[in-house]
């Protein structure tokens, strides 16, 4: 299995960090996407849910949109070929320490430039083992929280084996209904969401 | 900042007032220098020949191909398939006070197949220069800039003859971000003759490629500064100016062109051009309105595809579509910036060279005065 760089950190804090990246447009992280960076020296990486993706524009890419009809071909450079300017902004919700998983915020945020990697599929399993990581989505502010946390869920079940997906997801929205008791136009739209 | 503004304000204020008295000049001369045009046009080629002989060499008179001088040419049908290469390089001139002695070229293509629905491929293609022979001439001197650039023109040159090679669905145009003249060649000192003709005859073994492949090959110049086709229309004249009037070509078919049309094509009359002319690759020009915002551009093509009706035509009418929406020809702007090696690029260059050397116990040292330059480079002001 190889890691996936989907960016560099352009900036952090304690609860999140932003990347920035130039790629074509199939390689794109995804809304919901776990992913890591290192920090501490490397002692530890960092794991962020992706909760925003941003794609910047540039006076090329301004001077095509305004054109009245862009080739055909042109469009499809943009789109598939020319690498897109794009911003990450991920969530801290754990980290590993070692082959430890810590479900809590990190000692130190990830250093400037630090490589972004997309979780792999066996990381994923591991991470989403456990829902303790929920208090940290949940308390975010400015974060789509509902819509996260159900693409977060859906992407983490594909990385179990098919017939093991149905049983996560339902443990995944046992997790958040306890913490969401008390709010249940919340949980009513976070399982919608996870239905759809 | 080292720029004393309050200093250069005035300055600058004069600057663009004389720019503009220049301009204003220039613009009142234009008339009759397009008029001088026609005149020339409607004379005996055997007399017009003997005109521009007699020119003062200042002049710089372009020679007339066949087309008459005042011809324009409306936009012709675009093909429904088209394929457009372009390549571009730019490159890292050696630096005596870095850590090692090297330098690089770095080439950007694009390839576009207009008309498939497909997206277009790019490439970059790098070389890093370190050898004796690639860093020292054949005088054993460190290589200069002059040779650097013709290698980097010829390294273009070959990019686009390896992509016009590839079998396509539909004819090709490749296209050059600059004139097809390689520069250097005139340029350089007597005692690099035989380093300047090595590449020399690359580039042409280049365009013979090109030639063979039946592509068409123009080189495109944006914002032409050229005047040898005034230096024509002045040199032809009954009484002939001593000096240049100091109007460009450019300015003159400014007047001249419609949107999408294209001039007469003219010999280029520099000496190099006999050497291109041996070899079956006379380069001619013209001047081709955009219909972009810069609206005249310099074409320039080798005879082959001047002379060749068909390929003419894809040339013309490819360069038109392609400047519509980015005002240069797209595959141009893509392989630029494809090319272009940006101070990030060279910083992580030098750091891979210092790690490199360190690895085979060499001190990744650059010189003191490097040093120096990089410790006052960012400039920090303290707050009072």
């Amino acid at each position: 299995m190889t890691d996936r760089l989907i960016g560099r950190v352009t900036r952090c804090n304690i609860q999140g960090f932003a990347g920035g990246i130039r790629m074509t447009e199939p390689d794109l992280p995804t809304f919901g996407g776990l992913c890591r960076a290192p920090a501490q020296a490397e002692r530890t990486q960092v794991v962020g849910l992706i909760y925003e993706i941003s794609i910047e524009d540039d006076d090329l890419a301004r001077q095509m949109a305004v054109a009245d009809s862009p080739q055909p071909e042109a469009r499809l450079d943009q789109q598939f070929v020319r690498p897109i300017p794009i911003e990450i902004r991920a969530l801290s919700v754990g980290y590993f320490d070692g082959e430890r998983i810590v479900y809590d915020l990190p000692p130190q945020p990830p250093v400037t430039l630090a490589d972004i990697h997309s979780l792999r599929v066996d990381e994923v399993r591991r991470f989403t083992d456990s829902f303790d990581f929920l208090p940290l989505v949940l308390a975010a502010p400015e974060v789509p929280t509902d819509s996260l946390l159900a693409a977060m869920f859906r992407q983490a079940a594909l990385s179990r084996p098919e017939t093991e997906r149905r049983a996560f997801l339902l443990r995944a929205g046992r997790a958040c209904a306890r913490l969401l008791a008390s709010d249940l136009a919340r949980l009513q739209n976070l399982v919608r969401s996870l239905q759809g | 900042m080292s720029l004393d503004l309050q200093q250069v304000l005035p300055q600058v204020d004069r600057l663009g007032r004389e720019t503009a008295r220049r301009a204003d000049e220039l613009m009142a001369r234009l008339p009759a220098a397009s008029q001088l045009l026609d005149q020339a046009a409607s004379l005996d080629p055997d007399e017009l020949r003997r005109r521009l002989s007699a020119a003062p060499p200042s002049l710089s008179p372009a020679r007339p191909s066949e087309e008459p001088l005042d011809l324009t040419v409306g936009l012709p049908d675009h093909p429904p398939r088209l394929r457009l290469v372009a390549a571009d390089g730019s490159q890292v001139y050696p630096d005596r006070h870095g850590a090692a002695f090297f330098y690089l070229i770095n080439v950007g293509s694009l390839a576009l197949a207009h008309g498939s629905g497909q997206p277009p491929q790019a490439t970059t293609q790098t070389r890093l220069y370190f050898d004796d022979n690639d860093v020292n001439d054949s005088r054993g001197l460190p290589v200069d800039t002059h040779l650097i650039n013709a290698r980097r023109d010829a390294a273009e040159m070959t990019r686009l003859a390896e992509l016009a090679e590839i079998d396509a669905d539909g004819p090709t145009v490749a296209i050059l971000d600059n004139g097809l003249l390689l520069w250097a060649a005139s340029q350089e000192q007597k005692a690099t003759r035989p380093d300047v003709d090595r590449v020399l005859r690359e580039y042409l073994d280049a365009l013979d490629r090109l030639r063979a492949s039946g592509a068409a090959v123009a080189g495109y110049i944006s914002r032409p500064r050229g005047a040898h086709v005034v230096g024509l229309a002045e040199a032809a004249a009954d009484r002939p100016p001593t000096a240049p009037s100091g109007l460009s070509d450019r300015v003159l078919f400014g007047r001249r062109l419609s949107a999408g049309q294209r001039s007469a094509r003219f010999v280029h009359p520099v000496k190099l051009n006999d050497t291109f002319t041996d070899r079956g690759h006379q380069v001619q020009f013209f001047y081709l309105h955009t219909g972009a915002q810069d609206g005249i551009a310099r074409v320039e093509v080798p005879a082959w595809v001047g002379e060749d009706p068909q390929r003419l035509a894809r040339v013309h009418a490819g360069l038109v579509e392609q400047c519509r929406v980015t005002g240069i020809p797209y595959p141009l702007v893509r392989a630029h910036e494809l090319a272009l090696v940006g101070q990030d690029d060279r910083r992580a260059l030098e750091e891979l060279v210092a790690a490199a050397l360190a690895r085979h116990g060499l001190s990744a040292l650059a010189s003191q005065k490097a040093q120096t330059k990089r410790w006052t480079s960012r400039r920090r002001r303290h707050r009072l």
